[in-house]
C-alpha cells in the first residue's frame, strides 16, 4: 500500500529543503555583505580621522592625539579597538605596535628585504593578541612623506550580529519548510477529495447496484478512471443480466416437464389407495413431495431473477391494496397450515401502497411460507397489514423458535438456511429483501410478542 | 363434457388427458397449433379448450386470436410456462378466459375447466359435498337421506359456502352474499350463523375451517374423503 500523499511529500520535500537552504544562503549574503561594508567603513573613517591628526616635523611624524580623543577612539561597548601609526619603515610612531599592517602570512614572506609599499587602503582579517580582528590600514601622505595608519577591531560584535542573523534565518527557513510540508499535506488531501467522494459513493452502493458512476462533478483527471470503471461495470452488469436471463430461461424450460411429472404423479396418487398398497402409496407420496420441492425451487429461482433490479421497472408501480394482495394469497397457504395444525390468522386493514402486483405477491407468499415452514406444529402465524405514517406496514409474526439477533442479517442472504432440518431453498427471504428494496421499503426482523418467535415487518414508503 | 387439450409436451398432454378423463370428461389431445386451429373450425369441436401458449409453429396466442376472429365463444384456458405479466395480459386481451401457470395442481386445473364449462350452462340446482345435498330450487337440504332443517340465514350461509367449497371466503363476502337487501349485519353475527351451521352438519363428513381474522372454508373432512 502506498499513499499518493506520502509519495508526493517524499518527492517534494528534498527539493523544497534545497530551495529553502539556497534562499537562506542568499538572504544571508544579501544581509551580511552590506553590514560588513558598513563596519569596514566605520573602521576606515576612524583611521582617516587619525590620519588627519598626523603632521610632519623635523623630528619626524607627530600625532596630535590628546588623551580624551584617544579614549573616544578606543571606547567601545563590546569590542577592543587598537590603532597604530607607523612610518614607511614600519617604525612605530604612536599607538599599539602589534597591530598588523598586512595579513599575517604575507608579512613574513620577505624577511631582510626593505618593506614593500602598501596600497592606499586595505582591509583584511587578522589575529591579534590571540583574537580575530578586522584591520584597516591607510597610507597617509603629508609633505611628500608617507606613513601608515592602522585601526584594528575585534570581531565580537560582528560575530554576535552574524550569529543572530544566522539563527533567525535558520529558524525562519525551518518554519517555511514546515509550512510547505503542511501546505503540501493539506492540498494533496483536498486535491484527493473527489476521489474520496467517489469512494464513499461506491461504498454506499448496494451489492447489486451496477449503474455507472455519474461523470458529473468528477474532475477531468479522474475522467479516464471513471470511464474505465464504468465500462467494467457495464460488462459486469451485462454478465449478471445474461446470467439472470439464462436462469429464468432454464427455470421456464423446466416448468413444462415438471407440470407433466406432477400431473402424472397426481393421477397415479388418486388411483392408489393406501389401504390397497401401502408401500406404493408411500413411495408415491415421497415422489410428490419431491416434485413439489423441485417446483418450488424453480419458482424461487424465477422470482429471484424477476426481483433483480436490472429487471425491475419503476414505471410498473401502481397503487395497490396490500390487504387484498394478502387475501389473494390466503387460499394457497390454508392447506399448508392445516397439515401442521398451525393456527393461521389475519388482521388486515385497508392499506394502499405503491407497488408491483406480482412482485408484492412473491414477497407476501415468501414471508408467509417462511413463517409456516419454521413454525412447529400447533403454532401460530399471524399476518397483518395496516396503514402507517410512512405508507403501509406488512408484518408476519410466528411462534417458531425465532432468530437470534446475531443471525438476523444473515437470513436475508441467498442460500442461507439457519436450520438444516427444514427443507427450503434458502432463497425466500433473499427474494423478500430484493423486492422490498426495489419498492424502497424497509425490512425489520424482531422477536415476536413476549420475546418469542420471529416478527418480520415490511415498512412501505 | 368434451375438452380439447392442445399441448406439445407428450408427458404433460398424456397426464392432462388422464386427469381430465378421470373426472368424467371426454378429452381429445392435439400437439400443435395448426391442428388445433383446424379442429376448432368445427363449431362443436369442444366445450372447453385447454391451450398451451408455447406451441411449435402456430402458438397459443395465434390459435385464440383466430378462434375469436371466427366468432367462437368456446371458453379457453391458457397454460403458460412464463409468468411474465405481458403474457397473461396478452392472452386475456386476445380473448382467452383464464390462465394457469405451469406447473399446476391437477385439482386446480379440473376446478378451472369445470368453472369455465359452467359459464355456458345454467347454475346447477343441486349442490353436494360429502353427505350433504342442497337442492336450491326445491329449498331442501339433506344429509344422506335425512332432511336437514335450516333457517333462512343458515341456508344462505351454507349455500354460499357450498358454492365455494374448498375455497377460502371472507366474512365480508358471506355478508355481501346473504344480504342482498343491504341489511345491517355484523361480523359477529356471521360467526353465530357459522357455529349453528357447524352443529347441524357435524355428521355430514364435511367441516367448516376457520381462518382466524379472515373467514371460513368448507371442506370435506380428510378421513371422510
Amino acid at each position: 500500500m502506498h499513499s499518493i500523499r506520502l509519495r508526493l511529500l517524499r518527492r517534494l520535500i528534498g527539493p523544497m529543503l534545497l530551495l529553502n537552504l539556497a534562499g537562506g544562503a542568499l538572504t544571508y549574503m544579501l544581509a551580511w555583505i552590506p553590514a560588513q561594508k558598513a563596519f569596514d567603513q566605520n573602521l576606515s573613517d576612524a583611521a582617516a580621522a587619525l590620519g588627519a591628526r598626523l603632521s610632519v616635523t623635523r623630528e619626524g611624524w607627530q600625532i596630535d592625539l590628546p588623551r580624551q580623543a584617544e579614549q573616544v577612539l578606543r571606547s567601545d561597548d563590546s569590542d577592543a579597538v587598537f590603532f597604530t601609526v607607523r612610518d614607511v619603515a614600519r617604525n612605530a610612531v604612536a599607538g599599539d605596535d602589534d597591530v598588523p599592517l598586512e595579513p599575517a602570512p604575507r608579512a613574513q614572506t620577505s624577511p631582510g628585504l626593505p618593506p614593500r609599499m602598501l596600497p592606499a587602503r586595505r582591509t583584511f582579517d587578522a589575529v591579534m593578541r590571540e583574537e580575530p580582528v578586522r584591520v584597516v590600514v591607510l597610507r597617509i601622505e603629508r609633505d611628500g612623506r608617507q606613513a601608515y595608519v592602522g585601526v584594528a577591531k575585534t570581531l565580537r560584535q560582528r560575530s554576535q550580529i552574524r550569529n543572530a542573523t544566522v539563527r533567525a534565518l535558520v529558524l525562519l527557513e525551518a518554519l517555511f519548510t514546515l509550512a510547505s510540508v503542511g501546505l503540501i499535506w493539506f492540498s494533496v488531501g483536498s486535491g484527493l477529495q473527489p476521489l474520496n467522494r467517489m469512494r464513499a459513493g461506491l461504498n454506499a452502493r448496494d451489492a447489486d447496484d451496477l449503474s455507472p458512476i455519474s461523470p458529473a462533478d468528477i474532475p477531468d483527471e479522474l475522467g479516464p478512471v471513471v470511464s474505465a470503471f464504468n465500462s467494467l461495470l457495464s460488462k459486469v452488469s451485462e454478465g449478471a443480466k445474461a446470467q439472470q436471463d439464462f436462469l429464468a430461461n432454464v427455470a421456464h424450460q423446466l416448468r413444462t416437464p415438471l407440470a407433466g411429472l406432477r400431473t402424472q404423479l397426481e393421477w397415479l396418487a388418486a388411483r392408489i389407495a393406501p389401504a390397497q398398497d401401502a408401500e406404493a402409496a408411500h413411495s408415491l407420496g415421497l415422489m410428490l413431495s419431491s416434485s413439489e420441492r423441485m417446483i418450488r425451487q424453480t419458482n424461487q429461482l424465477l422470482a429471484l431473477a424477476r426481483a433483480e433490479p436490472s429487471h425491475f421497472e419503476k414505471t410498473r408501480l401502481e397503487p395497490l391494496l396490500l390487504n387484498q394482495l394478502v387475501e389473494e394469497a390466503i387460499q394457497q397457504f390454508v392447506e399448508q397450515a392445516a397439515l401442521k395444525q398451525i393456527d393461521l390468522g389475519f388482521d388486515l386493514a385497508p392499506t394502499t401502497v405503491m407497488g408491483d402486483r406480482f412482485l408484492l405477491r412473491d414477497l407476501i407468499d415468501n414471508l408467509i411460507d417462511n413463517a409456516l415452514r419454521y413454525t412447529p406444529a400447533f403454532g401460530t402465524v399471524t399476518v397483518s397489514c395496516h396503514p402507517a405514517a410512512s405508507g403501509g406496514l406488512l408484518s408476519v409474526e410466528d411462534s417458531g423458535p425465532g432468530i437470534p439477533p446475531a443471525k438476523r442479517e444473515a437470513v436475508f442472504s441467498r442460500f442461507v438456511r439457519l436450520d438444516d432440518k427444514t427443507t427450503g431453498s434458502g432463497l425466500g427471504l433473499a427474494i423478500v429483501r430484493d423486492i422490498a428494496t426495489a419498492h424502497g421499503a424497509r425490512i425489520s426482523l424482531d422477536s415476536g410478542a413476549g420475546g418469542r418467535g420471529a416478527l418480520f415487518s415490511v415498512i412501505f414508503p | 363434457m368434451h375438452v380439447l387439450v392442445v399441448e406439445d409436451d407428450a408427458v404433460l398432454a398424456d397426464g392432462l388427458s388422464r386427469v381430465l378423463s378421470g373426472h368424467g370428461m371426454a378429452v381429445e389431445v392435439v400437439n400443435n397449433g395448426s391442428q388445433a386451429d383446424t379442429l376448432l373450425q368445427r363449431p362443436d369441436a369442444a366445450e372447453v379448450v385447454v391451450l398451451d401458449i408455447g406451441l411449435p409453429g402456430m402458438d397459443g396466442f395465434e390459435v385464440v386470436k383466430r378462434l375469436r376472429a371466427r366468432g367462437s365463444a368456446v371458453p379457453v384456458l391458457l397454460l403458460t410456462a412464463r409468468d411474465a405479466i405481458e403474457d397473461r395480459v396478452q392472452g386475456l386481451e386476445l380473448g382467452a378466459d383464464d390462465y394457469l401457470v405451469k406447473p399446476f395442481a391437477s385439482a386446480e386445473l379440473v376446478a378451472r375447466v369445470r368453472a369455465l364449462a359452467r359459464r355456458n350452462t345454467p347454475k346447477p340446482t343441486v349442490l353436494a359435498l360429502g353427505d350433504l345435498t342442497l337442492d336450491t330450487s326445491a329449498k331442501r337440504a339433506r344429509i344422506k337421506e335425512r332432511a336437514l332443517e335450516l333457517s333462512v340465514r343458515e341456508w344462505a350461509v351454507l349455500e354460499y359456502l357450498l358454492q365455494h367449497a374448498a375455497r377460502v371466503v371472507s366474512k365480508q363476502q358471506i355478508i355481501d352474499a346473504i344480504l342482498p337487501w343491504g341489511d345491517d349485519l355484523t361480523l359477529n353475527a356471521v360467526e353465530v350463523y357459522i357455529s349453528r351451521v357447524r352443529l347441524k352438519i357435524a355428521d355430514a363428513g364435511i367441516s367448516i375451517r376457520t381462518i382466524r381474522g379472515f373467514g371460513y372454508m368448507l371442506e370435506q373432512t380428510p378421513d371422510h374423503a
